[in-house]
């Protein structure tokens, strides 16, 4: 019994000791707090490693639980950024206001959304409808859009991605993505299906497209750097985050937003797959 | 039906009992394989001169001279790769346009798969990312980076009623009969003096913060916030449970409010996590307010109802289980029943709920569902221990989640993923040995 | 002290002697207030549970009146983020449903199985060696089952599932085969006369082989062709859910097992039963209830279990075809709330957020509803049995 109690008495010094070691160095740190968006995550994750590299001080956490929840930690103001893949909508601009919040958007990043094919399919370009029908499921095989006599297998990102959202605004404009369709949880995921499934389409940001999959010409236009950021590319949508008000100069908060306008900044998304906003 | 048959029945009934024994067995190996051979690369690999470069620059750790001297060499042995390049790249100023526009793409891509493996170039431009900073610092993917620069994945259409089929071709034949053919053997035969691999005992992935999104470095954060969390919810469970284990066990009944009690607990059991989750974030954020956003704090609360029921009932066991001639001695004494509670029963009982304390460590420890949305992170500093009241963590379940479906580079850090699951299971899993040995001591000493 | 002898309870006597009129109030009112504040912390988890019945009921009502019931549970259309959203959850209860009808089918009768092994045919030492596996199979946080669901075992249903489910079924089905070929040919010679018994055994030994070989080869042949389109399926999180409950039900259904007693196991042997006989029919009928009980706990921790599903279940808001179909990605309640949590804005009120609520008081009630009838069918069987 007594060795218990020892046990448990050394245990607990270890550990006050061990949290001790964390009191020293996190004392009177800034916080800054980002939420939202999965698909921005990457972009406010290795910022926030960077900025924290350069600024001992700073403490920024993000969370990456959906454009959705990112608006709503705003305007109950429990986070100083949200990510967002979409633009906020018009209801949750009203309840910023009228919990006396004022979002402003900053556009960090320009995402294209490739539609990509497993690298074995022959066919190298679709024109918009043709996407739109295959989604829609009346386009069921792919030998009615030039390839093989195989049937096409759709993948989708989840209904709860902003990345879906896009693409439900942008290609299916007001159709029905067929239900037979395939949801996985994320770019990488997609990817992955196509790679593993030679009859898959899908749809994955910019970033996520490597040599294992093809990305196809939509209206003959190859995705890439030049032609999203340019907008000839049909299927590209910008990536924003929110804060309350336009930070003061001088913060770190403010530093933090204006980050993607510094050359490392953009650097830095462009290392990651997408595309800032100004060349520089 | 026959004796025989009936024999035979028997012995097969009992076969098919083992059978099920057993699988349940290599269920737990299967799992456990992967886990643990995997996970321990994270620990221990073949780090190449670029992971020494990498620990030395953003750690400060390693032997410099040692370092400058390894580097030397490899950059030597690298020499003659940048040379070829070098010279296909005036080849390729010198010759005509035709030339140029053949070779162009296919060279730029080359270079580029060079560089991650090798690194980017001294005197190249300083990457902003890390990651981009250094070659493979592990000697296995640097293998897999060298298959992709020495072959071509390309795909043959030729047959039109199938998909392509894939085919691999050298990349040296893209460069047939151009100085860059050379390359391809130099860089099979002298990967390793280019690269220098050594086995490297990496103890403090544990004990460090990551850097550039778990690229490189370790999962302190994450342990951290595990540990805030697991602990933090037995500080609410543990009075909660053993006082409602005492007035269970010493004072209650055989009545209606007992009754409904006891269902109760028993629900509460039955609540599926996620369910504890949304509570969480509609009752301790949203209407309490405890935190103003996620933080340990909420996501301990709401843990801690997760395993209140475990801990009430094996606390009422140990209770139960003191032998009653403690109690009647004790109150023949004089003493009252509040004394006799606190200072005979419960420490007879102790090891007992300290038994079930430890395995509801661990099961707080791994639950995942109910912290996202009260208290999970993807990225956050370690924390101190009063910023546990107000501030989220990231936390070992949740990280695991992220980084296996939601990173930009999934595969490229599957060994970080597996090092944190290995981690947490042997984290639980020693929790839950504890508690076994405790238990097997206490039989013990029940019956000597 | 004259009133003390008055009373007829004697052990009041010794305390009351000891102190006077005054400390006398004061102690029994401070031990009202001691109880009361025990009681009070002790139905903590009464409050909790009330607690949470509330704010799950007030978050999900608002779904019922801006949508309604018959599209909730009548239609499978689920597009949740459309303009004109359709909350059509039909296919979302019955993704729920069959990885739980897949991952019960799968644990039962190996936890049964097991349950029956430990109570009665293991050896005492071997018992101690297996309790701890199944203990650690309990400890593993759902997280690292759905991680080697989705990094190890996706991959590998997806590469080799027609290899691997045939193989199964084979491990399955011979000694399933065996026995019916056994018992059935045990019972027909039973028809015949003496002398042209063991003949017409071998017969029947010989043709129920043969039959069984032919439909077995066939199966095999059958899951062997089978490509996989995606490794993340029903069938993935129904086989890592079957483990997960696999504790439960072996622990659970093993208390009952041990708590039939003796006696009626001698009973048995002494009318010349031989263990699987006592087992099958004396054993498993008198630990009947709590068989169903372990079974009844068994489905609810797959079907309140998040990390796995979300993980591997593919999810894909539609309805299987045909709906048994475990080869098909399928979307479950847990892993859509968790999932579609993050994109539902709460401050706007939308149906969106509510109806995920929706779906956890289903997951609540029905998780509260079994739980009540599995204690119902103890206590029954308690009542009975004593």
């Amino acid at each position: 019994m007594r060795s218990i109690l020892k046990s448990i008495a050394v245990f607990s010094c270890a550990l006050v000791m061990l949290s001790g070691m964390t009191v020293g160095n996190a004392a009177a740190e800034e916080r800054i707090i980002i939420d939202g968006s999965t698909t921005v995550g990457p972009i406010a994750k290795a910022f926030a490693e960077y900025y924290m590299s350069l600024h001992e001080d700073v403490n920024i956490t993000v969370s990456e639980s959906g454009s959705g929840n990112g608006a709503k930690s705003l305007i109950n103001g429990m986070c100083d950024i949200a990510d967002m893949s979409r633009f906020m909508k018009q209801k949750e601009f009203m309840a910023a206001v009228e919990k006396g919040r004022m979002p402003v958007a900053h556009v960090v990043a320009v995402d294209g959304l490739p539609i990509i094919v497993h690298p074995g399919n022959p066919v190298g370009n679709l024109t918009i409808e043709q996407v739109r029908d295959i989604y829609m499921g009346k386009i069921v095989n792919w030998k009615e859009v030039g390839g093989p006599d195989v049937q096409i297998v759709r993948v989708s990102r989840d209904t709860n991605s902003g990345t879906y959202e896009t693409f439900e605004t942008m290609v299916m404009a007001k159709e029905k993505i067929h239900e037979n369709t395939e949801y996985v949880g994320s770019n990488g995921a997609v990817r992955q299906r196509v790679q593993s499934t030679p009859a898959a389409i899908g749809y994955a940001g910019l970033g996520f497209v490597d040599r294992t999959v093809k990305a196809l010409k939509v209206n003959g236009i190859m995705p890439d750097r030049n032609t999203v950021s340019s907008g000839t590319y049909p299927i590209a949508r910008p990536l924003f985050m929110f804060t309350d008000k336009y930070p003061k100069l001088g913060t770190h908060l403010h530093a933090f937003v204006s980050l993607y306008l510094t050359p490392k900044g953009q650097e830095i998304i462009e290392e990651i797959g997408f595309i800032p906003v100004t060349k520089y | 039906m026959e004796v025989g048959t009936r024999k035979l029945l028997d012995r097969s009934f009992t076969s098919v009992g083992f059978f099920a024994i057993i699988l349940m067995g290599m269920a737990l190996l299967i799992l456990l394989q992967p886990i643990i051979v995997r996970g321990l690369k994270a620990f221990i690999f073949r780090g190449t001169v670029e992971y020494r470069e990498m620990s030395l620059e953003q750690f400060g750790r390693g032997n410099a001279e040692a370092l400058a001297r390894d580097l030397d060499e490899a950059l030597e042995a690298r020499k003659p790769v940048y040379d070829i390049l070098d010279s296909f790249e005036e080849e390729m100023k010198e010759s005509g346009p035709e030339f140029r526009r053949q070779y162009r793409s296919d060279f730029s891509e080359l270079k580029g798969l060079i560089t991650e493996l090798l690194g980017p170039r001294e005197g190249a431009k300083e990457k902003a990312l890390i990651r981009k900073k250094y070659g493979q610092t592990r000697y296995d993917r640097a293998l897999i980076k060298l298959h992709q620069v020495l072959f071509v994945e390309g795909y043959d259409y030729s047959d039109t009623s199938g998909m392509g089929k894939s085919i691999e071709t050298p990349r040296a034949e893209l460069f047939a009969g151009t100085t860059i053919e050379r390359l391809f053997g130099v860089l099979e035969s002298d990967i390793e003096k280019m690269l220098k691999p050594k086995m490297t005992l990496y103890w403090r992935f544990l004990f460090d913060e990551s850097k550039d999104a778990h690229f490189f470095g370790g999962i302190w954060p994450e342990m951290l916030g595990t540990l805030y969390l697991s602990i933090g919810s037995m500080i609410f469970a543990i009075p909660l449970g053993i006082i409602t284990a005492i007035y269970l066990a010493e004072y209650a009944g055989h009545g209606k409010f007992v009754s409904l009690l006891r269902t109760c607990i028993s629900s509460l059991a039955g609540v599926p996590s996620i369910v504890f989750g949304l509570f969480g974030l509609a009752f301790f954020i949203n209407t309490m307010h405890v935190s103003s956003s996620k933080s340990v704090l909420a996501g301990s609360m709401t843990l801690a109802l997760l395993v209140l029921p475990t801990i009430i009932r094996a606390s009422e066991e140990a209770i139960l289980a003191v032998p009653r001639g403690y109690r009647e001695a004790s109150m023949s004494l004089g003493a009252g029943k509040w004394f006799t509670i606190a200072r005979v029963i419960l420490p007879a009982a102790l090891p007992g709920i300290l038994t079930s304390t430890i395995i509801s460590l661990g099961r707080a420890a791994g639950e995942t569902a109910p912290i996202i949305f009260t208290a999970a992170v993807s990225v956050g500093k370690p924390l101190g221990l009063f910023e546990t009241l107000s501030q989220p963590t990231p936390a070992l379940p949740w990280n695991i989640y992220n980084l296996a479906t939601e990173h930009e580079a999934v595969d490229e850090i599957r060994h970080v993923q597996y090092g944190m699951v290995f981690t947490l299971v042997a984290m639980v899993l020693l929790l839950n040995l504890t508690a076994i040995l405790l238990r097997a001591r206490i039989t013990k000493k029940l019956r000597g | 002290m004259a009133e003390a002898k008055t009373d007829k309870d004697d052990k009041v006597i010794g305390s009351r002697l000891m102190m006077g009129a005054r400390e006398r109030r004061f102690r029994s009112i401070g031990s009202r207030i001691g109880h009361s504040t025990l009681i009070l912390i002790a139905s903590s988890s009464l409050i909790a549970l009330l607690f949470i019945f509330y704010f799950i009921i007030k978050d999900a009502f608002p779904f019922f009146r801006l949508e309604g019931f018959r599209e909730f549970l009548g239609s499978s259309r689920w597009y949740p983020s459309r303009e004109e959203a359709e909350f059509g959850a039909l296919a979302i209860f019955i993704g729920s449903g069959l990885v739980t009808l897949g991952a019960i089918l799968f644990s039962v009768p190996v936890g049964v199985l097991a349950s029956l092994c430990l109570s009665d045919i293991l050896p005492f030492s071997l018992r101690q060696v297996v309790k701890p596996v199944i203990e650690m199979l309990a400890a593993i946080p759902s997280v690292v089952y759905g991680f080697f669901a989705l990094v190890v075992f996706a991959p590998m249903l997806q590469e080799k599932g027609g290899s691997l489910l045939s193989a199964a079924a084979l491990v399955v089905l011979i000694p399933l085969a065996a026995i019916l070929v056994i018992v059935t040919s045990d019972l027909l010679s039973g028809m015949f006369t003496r002398n042209v018994r063991k003949i017409s055994r071998v017969a029947a030994g010989l043709a129920g082989s043969a039959v069984s070989f032919y439909f077995i080869s066939r199966i095999y042949v059958f899951l062997n062709g089978l490509e996989i389109a995606s490794g993340t399926n029903a069938l993935n999180a129904s086989v890592i859910l079957g483990i997960m409950a696999l504790p439960t039900i072996v622990s659970v259904s093993e208390d009952a097992l041990n708590a039939v007693g003796r006696d009626l196991r001698e009973g048995s042997y002494a009318l010349g039963a031989t263990r699987a006989e006592t087992l099958v029919k004396v054993v498993v009928p008198a630990a009947k209830s709590g068989i169903t009980a372990a079974v009844i706990l068994g489905v609810m921790r797959a079907i309140g279990e998040t990390m796995v599903v979300w993980m591997a279940s593919g999810n894909a808001a539609r309805i299987p075809k045909p709906w048994f179909n475990l080869l098909e990605p399928v979307r479950t309640l847990t892993a859509t709330i968790a999932g579609d949590m993050g994109e539902a804005d709460h401050v706007t009120g939308s149906a969106r957020y509510h109806v995920l609520f929706a779906m956890a008081l289903g997951l609540l009630l029905f998780a509260f509803i079994s739980n009540f009838v599995s204690e119902m069918i103890v206590r029954k069987s308690r009542r009975s049995g004593s």
